[in-house]
């Protein structure tokens, strides 16, 4: 359609998510494109589903767009889930290690599903998969998953370690930059071992 | 012969209404509706009362509707303003026994601050309208609003202007109507607007306006009126009298029921004339609609917007036009019914997520004693709003801000009994539970309002509140003490840690049990603001038979293991899942206890 990238990021509430969007968007716009994002929160801290998209390009005209270049999964499910989001030959980045069961699947009413590589593989979709939390914890802090799979994307976007660790330092608070400094480049490298294509 | 009677168009609304069987009447005095309540309270067999205000109003007809009783509410065109909340919501709802929103115009201004047209409104909520002309068809409209309320799910408006409501004329009377009492039934997807739910209704209301739109075609409301001249206008209300008094020999679309446009009948007119007029007060409202069948009309170009009409400005108006050569005639373009969006479609296989109360939640500890009692809750908006999703099911409503004290104190008089209880939270009390409270005191309500204070406006992220006296700075200004509040209207009122859950439930049965109207207060901050363990709940798996009684409590941090539950990092130890444990399975780490 045009030059714009789109990149949704999905989880859970609670996760991190809108974090991990604005300091993509600060990453973008500080490489001097236009950054418009949008998400739906309203039900961010109640453990409901959280999606965040970030479109940014030369010139970027909607906030949202029906298909994503690139998503970011912060959660399986939502993974699995978040593929229906990828145009044809998209990204998914997902941290497979995360679980969180919905209440259903407590209740034993549904199961959790979990070949994740299976459908991405029908759909002809592009997957990297991480342990996010294993990464998370490596760097400090479990609840780095976010910007550890932020790391991980960054080999699959086209910006330059510099300006991601510039939109870090914009958006991450700095009582806890260091640990997502930490997280982002542990993210980076688990990623660097896997074959991505470009 | 029966005996003529010569009513007001509000008297005969009154009788009208207990015709149609309503045996409940509520409202807010306003010029020019005030006597229709007057008059209802001088009736046999139908409940009449003055709520604080017409918000309120409206919701307590709700809640006599859902409990199975015809209602009307009524109001002058402003008050509507006051309960356009419920009222744009309660046509995703639909009703239970028919509902009847009375709704009287005052073009001009007799006696108003403005004269708003509120025909606007029930096309703004997708809702039926009826539009008397005389004080017979005030009478006589008022069964017919009601079975369209009943057949079609909606509630329905019935609009009059001052001419009408206080204009005199003979009325006969006609038969009872057969009212055939409809018992109330749960249905959480219906009557609980959380979103998911509320999409599944919006969808329901746009394809009852396009069957709404069929039966305005073949109403006997709609009539098409011969003619001899080529002249025809369209007209509703009052103004259809001035418009058939000033040309005689004119072709009328008479609309009765003039909301949603019957289309087809409208163009049935250019059948017969080339020349059409519409004649209304206020608004271009029909003749917009008429211009969107691309068929030339004269309107508003020669007929007063603003004021009342009468038959000599229609007259001076129109009758150039008359006389004028007419135009070449135009078919009308029919507009398609509107098309749906695509429901959105989960993805087959994927558990879905909704969101959910968090662990140690102090909202769950009163769901889970009000569902002991045989109380329908009436909820309200806020976080608590998803109790009413599964596993807890925990409310019966949800309308809008402030909606359920009023819905609570209706739904009990209209049964004359304690049968349901208002849920609400500390900012929605503050918001608009106050007013419903004063109404229901003042009205002598059988009932229980459970306040759930949490301490912060929680859902949208902690702001403040009265109640809190934080600002959006976090400085801190006064606050006003809800109890204190409650007595001082002069309700009952008690406060209880809601972290004890043998206290509460304790408070809850009493309340329940008390005659006359009572507050409770549960009150326990926040559990995203506080962040405290209490404590660490342990399971013994030689007790737990995986009963499921605590997995009803839809706690995210308990989980079903292959042999016994297991408990999460996630829980905040508030030990309800321990107190509803009847096996003992459940107990907190450190208890010596022989169980």
């Amino acid at each position: 359609m045009n030059d714009t990238t789109t990149v949704s990021i999905v989880g859970v509430g609670g996760q991190g998510v809108l974090l991990g969007a604005a300091v993509l968007a600060a990453t973008a716009a500080g490489a001097g494109l236009e950054v418009k994002a949008s998400e739906v929160k309203g039900m961010a801290q109640r453990g409901g589903s959280v999606l965040s998209t970030v479109r940014f390009g030369e010139h970027v005209w909607s906030p949202v767009s029906p298909h994503a270049d690139v998503v970011i999964a912060t959660e399986l499910l939502e993974g699995i889930r978040g593929l229906d989001l990828l145009r044809s030959r998209g990204t998914m980045v997902c941290a497979y290690t995360t679980r969180i069961t919905p209440g259903s699947v407590l209740r034993r009413e549904e199961d959790y599903p979990d070949d994740i590589a299976g459908a991405a593989a029908a759909r002809g979709l592009r997957l990297v998969m991480v342990d996010a939390e294993g990464v998370a914890l490596e760097a400090g802090t479990l609840r780095a998953v976010n910007v550890a799979l932020l790391g991980a994307a960054s080999q699959v976007l086209s910006f330059t370690p510099e300006q991601w660790r510039s939109g870090l330092e914009a958006a991450v608070p700095a009582k806890i930059l260091e640990v997502n400094l930490r997280a982002f480049e542990l993210g980076r490298a688990a990623v660097a071992s896997q074959e991505v294509e470009s | 012969m029966e005996r003529q009677l010569f009513f007001s168009g509000n008297e005969a609304i009154a009788h009208g209404a207990v015709r149609a069987g309503v045996g409940f009447a509520c409202g807010y005095p306003g010029t020019p509706s005030t006597e229709i309540i007057e008059a209802t309270a001088r009736l046999e067999g139908i409940h009449s009362e003055w709520c604080v205000n017409e918000k309120v109003a409206l919701e307590t007809a709700v809640g006599a509707s859902l409990a199975g009783v015809r209602t009307i509410v009524t109001m002058k065109h402003v008050g509507l303003n006051v309960a356009a909340d419920p009222f744009m919501t309660l046509s995703l709802t639909g009703v239970n026994a028919g509902l009847v929103i009375i709704s009287a115009d005052d073009p001009g201004m007799h006696s108003s601050q403005n004269e708003q047209d509120n025909r606007n409104y029930a096309k703004f909520a997708r809702i039926p309208m009826l539009e008397p002309s005389s004080s017979q068809e005030a009478y006589d409209f008022v069964a017919e609003a009601f079975s369209l309320s009943e057949e079609f799910d909606t509630p329905v408006m019935l609009r009059t202007t001052t001419r009408i409501s206080h204009g005199r004329g003979q009325v006969l009377p006609r038969v009872p109507v057969p009212v055939e009492p409809r018992e109330y039934a749960r249905d959480i997807s219906k009557y609980v607007m959380v979103p998911q739910y509320a999409r599944q209704r919006n969808r329901l209301v746009l394809e009852r306006l396009e069957k709404l739109r069929k039966r305005a075609e073949a109403s006997s409301l709609n009539v098409l009126e011969a003619g001899s001249s080529d002249f025809g206008i369209i007209a509703s209300g009052v103004a259809y009298t001035y418009a058939r008094e000033a040309f005689p020999k004119a072709w009328f679309l008479k609309l009765g029921m003039s909301h949603p446009l019957p289309y087809a009948k409208v163009a049935r007119l250019y059948d017969h004339v080339s020349r059409v007029a519409v004649v209304e007060e206020l608004d271009s409202f029909f003749e917009e609609q008429v211009r969107a069948l691309g068929l030339p009309v004269i309107g508003k170009a020669v007929i007063p917007t603003d004021g009342e009409l009468d038959q000599e400005i229609v007259f001076r108006a129109l009758e150039p036009y008359v006389l004028h050569k007419p135009p070449r005639r135009r078919r009308p373009v029919m507009p398609p019914a509107p098309r749906l969006a695509s429901p959105p479609q989960p993805a087959p296989g994927l558990p879905v997520r909704p969101p959910v109360l968090c662990p140690g939640c102090s909202h769950r500890s009163v769901y889970s004693s009000l569902r002991k009692r045989r109380l329908a809750p009436m909820g309200d908006i806020g976080c608590y709003t998803l109790g009413a999703l599964p596993p807890l099911l925990a409310l019966d409503s949800c309308l809008c801000m402030g909606a359920s004290i009023g819905m609570m104190a209706g739904f009990n008089k209209a049964l004359g009994r304690k049968a349901a209880v208002g849920v609400i939270g500390d900012s929605t009390f503050f918001h608009s539970g106050i007013t419903p409270l004063i109404d229901a005191f003042y009205n002598e309500v059988e009932g229980m309002v459970v306040i759930l204070d949490n301490r912060t406006t929680a859902m949208t992220g902690h702001q403040g509140h009265p109640g809190t006296g934080l600002h959006p700075d976090r400085a801190q200004g006064p606050q006003i003490d809800i109890q204190k509040l409650c007595e001082g209207i002069g309700v009952r009122c008690v406060t209880v840690d809601a972290t004890d859950h043998k206290a509460l439930d304790a408070a809850i049965k009493e309340e329940a049990k008390a005659p006359g109207l009572g507050v409770l207060i549960a009150l326990a901050p926040c559990v995203l603001m506080t962040r405290e363990k209490a404590g660490e709940v342990l399971v013994d798996e030689e007790r737990c038979n995986l009963c499921g009684v605590c997995v009803d409590l839809g706690c995210p941090a308990l989980a079903p293991g292959e042999d016994a539950m297991s408990v999460l990092e996630t829980c905040t130890g508030c030990g309800l899942c321990v107190e509803v444990c009847r096996r003992g399975a459940l107990g907190f780490a450190g208890c010596e206890d022989d169980r």
